[in-house]
């Protein structure tokens, strides 16, 4: 390769030399010209070849050269080379080369009117939620949801509300091990992650996620996540505990959710999922949730304990899910009769709480299409008194079915025109449920 | 390692023209793509076939520094064509906001 950087010293030099060359010795001269002339065979090993006899032709041959590097482009730097040097990229339609990632307000609404048998319907924006994400560098990510649900939020009036729903890093180490803290979504279900309203069918989210999972459940704590490799995945958490002295009947532990609200810190609760998605259109979850409720209350301290398995799978046009989960409350009986001096009631708490469901779906237009019509069917089971503690009865208005039936259809992937409608029973000869009919738009953007 | 680099780039100006030695196809959904770790050979010209089951997500490989859209379920897919240069581990990731879950949207290309 040839150092034009070096030219300029050497024709400096050759200015110097020339008005000596009266006066000085010769054999002086020479020696000063044969060394550059060997400088000049390592820019270029073929100069000097046919050199000239006498030293004034050297020079000169010497001149030319210099003039003719001098006059040469310099050569480009190579390229750097990258691990993985791009080809190619086809399908993209909004290529960014910003160095960081910053992701645009992004978010999903829901629009429903509700009507139970007998009654008159209602309309219910039901939720409007904005994601907002940064990315500080390749390893700390930013990611929160704000919620306002049911449109209206006015001071202690029993309307909507104004939610943080998740709010937290993630420091990404290692695709098997990286750590998040902050508000997080209880890996608890297939619905309290994933519950952008496209991703599921059904105007409201199913009964069981509702009720026995209670969605969307999210409380304060810090664990791990990570990639275990051949479509294994899990998080594991420390997170603030439920509060017992909430719990109900008719919602089961729902009502125990802090929210990130003067969250309990001092018995974390232990909470962990175990996902498979190693196969297409395959995806089967476990998860646990343990950790002790009683921090509002006086000398007891139940401990919830929640084990859940489910599975979404596709075949063709035709797609399942389905859901089990149990729930155990310990020390259900004490916990009973601590709340019933309190409130002056018995609220009739369970021992176990346990529900399941199963959901069948079509896709009745080809796959090609942009357009998706779904046809749907699930079959709810739960009760918030499964088991009882002793001395206690439970209510057969808690022991509760439902068949939803429905269809989406979907003039984008992103929304989703809903409508359902849910024969709702229970063991009760005497408290009757409604049937409910639904009707939503639920969108992602 | 500098013939490799080399080899690399002329494979990379030829690449257009050159079959891929290895076609792979990824599926995007939230929140993870499967599969999510690929072993590739050092040198070897790889194609990504990526598409989504629902909605539109982002492929950023920041050591290629591919960041491209998958386009959303029913509206085609991802091309993506790279020589494997030099050997390690390269994360890819979702680009573009898909959910709760967005940020554990990742995976890794193994080059060996």
């Amino acid at each position: 390769m040839v150092n034009v950087f070096a030219c300029p010293v050497i024709v400096v030099a050759l200015g110097l030399l020339a008005p000596a060359l009266g006066g000085a010795q010769s054999s002086d001269l020479e020696r000063r010209v044969l060394q550059l002339e060997e400088k000049m065979r390592k820019l270029d090993p073929a100069f000097g070849r046919d050199a000239p006899v006498d030293l004034l032709s050297r020079l000169e041959a010497l001149e030319r050269k210099m003039e003719r590097l001098l006059q040469a482009p310099a050569e480009p730097a190579p390229p750097a080379v990258s691990p993985l040097q791009p080809v190619s990229v086809s399908g993209d339609y909004q290529a960014s080369k910003d160095a960081e990632t910053r992701l645009p307000v992004s978010g999903y609404m829901d629009f429903h009117f509700n009507k139970n048998r007998g009654d008159p319907g209602q309309f219910d924006f039901h939720r409007f939620v904005l994601l907002f994400g940064h990315s500080f560098s390749d390893r700390i990510k930013f990611w929160s949801e704000l919620e306002l649900e049911h449109a209206l939020v006015e001071g202690g009036e029993e309307k909507g509300e104004v939610a943080l729903e998740q709010a937290y890093l993630d420091f990404l180490i290692k695709p098997y091990f990286n750590l998040r803290a902050g508000m997080l979504l209880t890996p608890v279900g297939l619905v309290n992650e994933r519950h952008e309203p496209p991703s599921f069918n059904g105007v409201e989210r199913p009964f069981v996620e509702t009720v026995i999972i209670p969605t969307t459940w999210r409380e304060m704590g810090f664990g791990a996540t990570g990639d275990l490799g051949r479509g294994f995945r899990y998080r594991a958490y420390l997170m603030s505990s439920l509060n017992a002295a909430r719990f109900d009947a008719r919602q089961g532990i729902g009502g125990g959710k802090t929210n990130g609200f003067e969250a309990s810190f001092r018995n974390p609760a232990k909470v962990g999922r175990l996902e498979y998605v190693g196969l297409r259109r395959l995806a089967l979850g476990t998860s646990f949730y343990s950790g002790h409720a009683g921090f509002d209350l006086h000398r007891i301290n139940p401990r919830i304990n929640i084990f859940s398995v489910d599975g979404r799978y596709g075949y063709r046009r035709l797609e399942f899910r389905g859901l089990f989960a149990n729930t155990w409350i310990s020390r259900s009986g004490e916990l009973n009769a601590s709340l019933e001096r309190t409130l002056g009631r018995n609220p009739n708490i369970g021992s176990q709480l346990r529900g399941a469901y199963f959901e069948p779906a079509v896709h009745l237009f080809p796959r090609r299409l942009r357009q998706d019509l779904i046809v749907f069917t699930r079959y709810e089971k739960y009760n918030t008194q499964h088991r009882m503690p002793k001395g206690f009865v439970s209510l057969p208005q808690f022991d509760r079915w439902s068949w939803v039936a429905g269809a989406t259809y979907k003039p984008n992937a992103d929304v989703a025109i809903k409508f359902d409608y849910n024969f709702n029973r229970n063991a009760s000869s005497v408290i009757r449920v409604a049937d409910t009919l639904n009707l939503g738009i639920g969108w992602w953007f | 390692m500098r013939l490799v680099a080399l080899l690399a780039l002329a494979s990379a100006l030829l690449g257009e023209e050159r079959k891929p030695d290895r076609t792979i196809s990824i599926v995007a959904e939230r929140f993870y793509f499967s599969p999510s770790r690929i072993v590739v050979k050092e040198g070897a010209l790889v194609e990504f076939v990526v598409a989504s089951e629902d909605t539109d997500h982002g492929f950023r490989i920041p050591a290629a520094g591919i960041d491209a859209a998958i386009p959303q379920q029913g509206k085609g897919e991802l091309r993506v064509r790279f020589v494997a240069a030099r050997k390690g581990k390269y994360p890819f990731e979702c680009s573009r906001a898909c959910g709760a879950g967005h940020n554990l949207m990742r995976g890794e290309i193994v080059v060996k």
